[in-house]
């Protein structure tokens, strides 16, 4: 699949957030959170329920303001743009509920955001057909969301964040409800995301096995603060991170992987 | 290859052709055959028809209901009385209309392009301030400006004769000329549905979170559709302004907007086929109705219902549809052609 025809600006390598805090009211939801994500890997981001991994993709996207601190892609500071700028910046998202347009068919919903990224009707309609294509769900395309299996909702839902054409993409939960197989299918596609789309992918999962199969380096957040960062090895190995998340699975045979 | 694409042309003109054939069928039939009192009935299900798709093009594909549309034909209904209405008349008064409306007519074709666009006018002016509203707000803030439209209108004496009615505007508007409306309003809403405006509002319709994610602009995207649709609810105005040769500011206040928005949520508020039907079922009732209060003769017999059993037989209807329908008749559908097997596009998932 050729990589978005963005050709014109290098595309950025990194996206950053530096020192960002957020809190709702008294309660501090991230503290000083530093992490960067870079082009061409895939970031896990784990923690337990609470541990404000969708708050920081909240302020990585636009959608949450940061109380303090900020949010750099390459050089260009995102923080304080509209959710719609960063997106067409080229920081795509899925959410946790897939949240498709759901009176309009699987085709229609990839169209929608290659249109949003600035592509014209054709060319939208060309990269919408190639991503279903690539990501098996060619034959559902003239379906309607609204009755949609759960395993082919989520799917679409990251199909449509790839229409962006995005630098980074930012994935919530991808494989929740998932069954192994599905999981299996899901791994597959998200390790090739980075060669295939040229960009980097953060992807927040419970999964330890989709986690620890296809992240390169893993950061653990724990009640708002950065717990630890490193490859899935160092990530298993790191007593803090056992104590507070791990731990509570240790039984868990993803852990032997 | 040949047939396939003949497949697909005719798969995106279908919508389009099952609505307006049938109501072409209704209009050679009413014009050969029918009585003037049913083709007045037929003329003006097929202004409705215009308002209705006008306010659909806005509500359906955005999500918002609007209560203020009606306005829009009232705005452009009045441009293209000022335009064309009683030279004699008019310089006594309405004194207060600038010379260029006062002391001159103007052809049919122009008043009616000038006043469509007029009411374009308007709804941007309204539109790029409540498009920043969502959700009830906006619906609300919508209502707020039909208030405004009836009070000034009712109270611009010099110009709109008050409260009273202007007569004397010519009517050119045959069932013929209605139908040319209707199949324009219906073309024009298809066409702007399948748009990439279109397509891009009708996703904010269904996840603003997502719409936004996707790099949609809500704001715009409402934008056009809300101006897009006065338009095509002024067009609706101009007609019924020529076709009943008076006008007044209380035609175009309450009872017109729940009205058409009776039939737009009992066709189906998200269907351009629901716009349609809706009109059609609505208007079709209540003429039964008014035919039985007026009385039926059966022999020697004359049968009437009591007067106001057309009022309530509907407003049951409606309740029922919404109820046990409450996407309306259409749900969320369009009317489209059947996929054929071997186009390569089948309904059933793998």
């Amino acid at each position: 699949m050729t990589p978005p025809e963005t050709a014109a600006e290098p595309r950025p390598t990194r996206l950053q957030a530096q020192n960002v805090h957020v809190s709702f009211g008294g309660i501090r939801a991230l503290t000083g959170i530093d992490l960067t994500i870079r082009r061409g890997e895939v970031l896990g981001l784990i923690g337990p329920n609470g541990a404000g991994k969708t708050t920081l993709v909240n302020v990585l996207t636009g959608f949450q303001a940061p109380t303090e601190g900020r949010v750099m892609l390459e050089d260009q500071t995102l923080t304080g743009m509209k959710a719609r700028d960063v997106a067409r910046a080229g920081v795509a998202r899925s959410f946790q509920a897939a949240r498709l347009f759901r009176d309009l068919t699987v085709q229609e919903n990839l169209v929608v955001a290659a249109l949003g990224a600035g592509l014209p009707r054709r060319a939208a309609e060309a990269r919408a057909h190639e991503i279903l294509d690539w990501i098996g769900c060619a034959p559902i395309a003239h379906l309607t969301c609204d009755g949609l299996s759960y395993g082919d909702e989520r799917r679409i839902s990251i199909a449509r964040a790839l229409a962006m054409g995005p630098s980074f993409a930012l994935l919530d939960e991808p494989a929740s409800g998932m069954n192994e197989t599905e999981c299996a299918a899901l791994m597959q596609v998200i390790s090739e995301l980075p060669a295939q789309f040229d960009c980097g992918v953060l992807l927040i999962e419970h999964n330890m096995t989709v986690i620890m199969g296809v992240c390169q380096r893993i950061h653990v957040l724990d009640g708002g603060r950065s717990l630890a960062e490193g490859t899935p090895d160092e990530v298993q190995a790191n007593p803090a991170v056992r104590r507070a998340y791990l731990g509570e699975k240790a039984d868990q045979v993803a852990l032997t992987i | 290859m040949h047939a396939g694409k003949g497949i697909a042309i005719l798969e995106r003109v279908w919508p389009v052709l099952v609505l307006v054939v049938p109501l072409m069928a209704v209009v050679v039939l009413a014009d050969l055959y029918g009585s003037v009192m049913f083709q007045r009935t037929v003329t003006d299900a097929l202004i409705k028809i215009v308002l209705v798709v006008g306010l659909y093009i806005f509500i359906g594909n955005s999500g918002i209901v609007s209560f203020g549309h009606i306005g829009f034909a009232g705005i452009a209904a009045y441009f293209a009385t000022w335009m064309t209405c009683c030279a004699m008349m008019k310089p006594i008064t309405m004194t207060g209309l600038p010379d260029f409306l006062r002391l001159e007519t103007y052809s049919l074709w122009s008043t009616a392009l000038v006043s469509v666009a007029i009411a374009g006018v308007a709804a941007l002016v309204i539109g790029l301030v409540l498009m920043r509203l969502s959700g009830l707000a906006a619906s609300i803030s919508t209502l707020a400006a039909l208030f405004i439209f009836h009070a000034v209108y009712a109270n611009w004496d010099s110009v709109t004769m008050g409260r009273a009615s202007i007569v004397g505007v010519p009517t050119y508007v045959t069932v013929w000329v209605a139908l040319g409306g209707a199949v324009l309003a219906i073309a024009v809403a298809w066409l702007y549905q399948i748009s990439s405006y279109g397509l891009a509002t009708r996703a904010a319709r269904d996840d603003e979170v997502a719409a936004q994610a996707s790099g949609i602009s809500l704001y715009w995207n409402r934008l056009i559709a809300f101006v897009l649709s006065g338009m095509v609810v002024g067009l609706g105005g101009v007609l019924m302004v020529h076709f009943q040769g008076t006008i007044s500011v209380n035609a175009f206040y309450l009872n017109l907007t729940f009205i058409t928005l009776a039939m737009l949520v009992v066709g189906g508020m998200r269907s351009l086929a629901g716009a349609v039907v809706g009109v059609v079922v609505l208007t079709s009732v209540a003429d039964v109705f008014r035919r039985l209060e007026a009385g039926v003769d059966l022999g020697a017999m004359r049968l009437s219902t009591p007067v106001g059993t057309q009022e309530m037989f509907l407003a049951a209807l409606m309740l029922l549809i919404l109820v046990f329908r409450k996407d309306g008749l259409m749900g969320r559908r369009e009317l489209r052609l059947p996929r054929f097997p071997g186009t390569g596009q089948g309904r059933e998932a793998p």
